[in-house]
């Protein structure tokens, strides 16, 4: 019985300290992923569903890269969720990370892909009844 | 408009109507970041790959369909010049309307000479596969299995203006080729029109199309020379024609770089190129869906 109790403390010992030791990990999951624009649109109007969660409790804010200022911060959290209306007109990323800190905890990378061309010669690949490209 | 951008490109140059790429107001409820951009230059080399399955009809009598299990597309972009999947181009004039290229090209008949059988038939079994349809000659043994098979035909490297117009309304091609290669002599007049529409990561693009084959380009290609003429293949000359195309392409983005294709094509013979003998069905029917990567 002693020995089972010292094996379990060790075990949750062991387990703290490598909490305390290794850096948490953190998700980020942002939907939409991707923008996808007409030839003749100049930005899509999003509203993105944010969430985040992480295995250690602690203050993250969540950045917008065309922002200088944190979007929102959650004080000593696991999760959160948040919704952003935005223009996108180009890639940019969403960024987790602790208030004052620079580096990042998560990120998730927003694309915006344009179908067709301003250069017509780059459409023109139509001819052939076999193309699918 | 469409005469201006053919037979008069300076004229059309120096219109200075709206350009291509029009704007849209920024929502006022919505945060807004990047709200005006220009477009990020386009890479010169394109280069993409779709993986999945398809199939492309052969009209051809003794052919086999044609698998489609990967599609390539490869093509370089410059000032004006430009090659994209084997034609050659260089960009005439560029308008907000339209714009116009000469081009050399492969002509695309061939692709249907390249999978084709020698079949071995007994005589009384015409060139169409219909019974009795050809006369046996004087001193020929309707009992002997004879050769039937699909002459042989050369490519052609056909040079030619093409001119693109689009709009609110679509888009529309107006191509007119002719063969520099001395193999048909012929020529090829063809219009287009498309549509793409497009909702959230689906786009969807009908298409329809024309194209008039002048009698030389379709005699050489699909017609029966003198010199083709057997006791199992009669001799055919093809005349002038249209044929009638419609297509339709649906695509989704599953990320910036990869996405689901599908793809269907119809094409409808000229009624003197379905007719000839060596023509076993009226039309080209093609169609493919898979998984595209664009690198």
């Amino acid at each position: 019985m002693r020995a089972h109790l010292t094996f379990i403390l060790a075990g949750l010992l062991t387990t703290l300290h490598a909490e305390a030791a290794e850096p948490p990990t953190v998700w980020l999951h942002v939907k939409p992923l991707l923008c996808v624009l007409d030839d003749d649109a100049t930005a899509c109007s999003v509203i993105f569903d944010i969430s985040w969660r992480s295995t250690q409790a602690a203050e993250y804010c969540l950045n917008d890269e065309a922002q200088p200022a944190p979007l929102l911060c959650w004080p000593s959290a696991l999760s959160g969720e948040y919704r952003h209306a935005r223009q996108v007109t180009q890639d940019f990323v969403f960024w987790l990370s602790p208030p004052a800190g620079a580096e990042r905890a998560a990120q998730a990378k927003v694309e915006v892909l344009r179908v067709g061309s301003p250069d017509r010669r780059r459409q023109r690949r139509s001819r052939h009844v076999w193309d699918v490209l | 408009m469409v005469a201006g951008c053919v037979l008069a490109p300076f004229a059309c140059a120096q219109s200075g109507q709206g350009g291509g790429v029009s704007g849209s107001p920024a929502q006022d409820a919505a945060p807004t970041a990047h709200a005006v951009s220009a477009q990020p230059e386009e890479k010169s080399w394109r280069f993409g790959v779709a993986l999945g399955y398809g199939r492309r009809t052969n009209p051809l009598i003794q052919s086999q369909e044609i698998p489609v299990v990967v599609d390539i597309d490869f093509a370089w972009f410059g000032e004006r010049w430009f090659f994209d999947n084997f034609d050659l181009g260089f960009e005439l004039f560029d308008h907000p309307r339209c714009t116009t290229n000469i081009v050399a090209r492969l002509n695309s008949d061939l692709v249907c000479f390249g999978k084709t059988n020698t079949r071995y038939v007994n005589f009384s079994i015409g060139a169409n596969g219909t019974q009795g349809a050809v006369a046996t000659p004087p001193g020929t043994d309707s009992s002997v299995p004879l050769e039937l098979k699909v002459p042989h035909r050369d490519f052609a490297v056909e040079l030619g203006v093409e001119t693109w117009l689009d709009g609110s309304w679509g888009q529309a091609t107006l191509r007119a080729f002719h063969d520099a290669s001395s193999t048909h002599d012929g020529y090829e007049i063809s219009a287009d029109y498309s549509y793409r529409w497009h909702r959230g990561r689906f786009v969807l693009a009908p298409s329809l199309g024309a194209a008039y084959k002048s009698a030389r380009l379709n005699d050489y290609y699909w017609g029966v020379h003198a010199d083709e003429v057997r006791p199992t293949l009669q001799g055919y000359r093809v005349d002038a024609g249209i044929g009638l195309q419609a297509g339709v392409r649906a695509t989704y983005y599953l990320t910036k770089s990869v996405r689901l294709a599908l793809s269907a094509n119809y094409e409808r013979l000229p009624d003197s190129v379905a007719s000839s003998p060596i023509v076993a069905r009226p039309y080209v029917a093609g169609y493919f869906g898979g998984l595209a990567w664009q690198f």
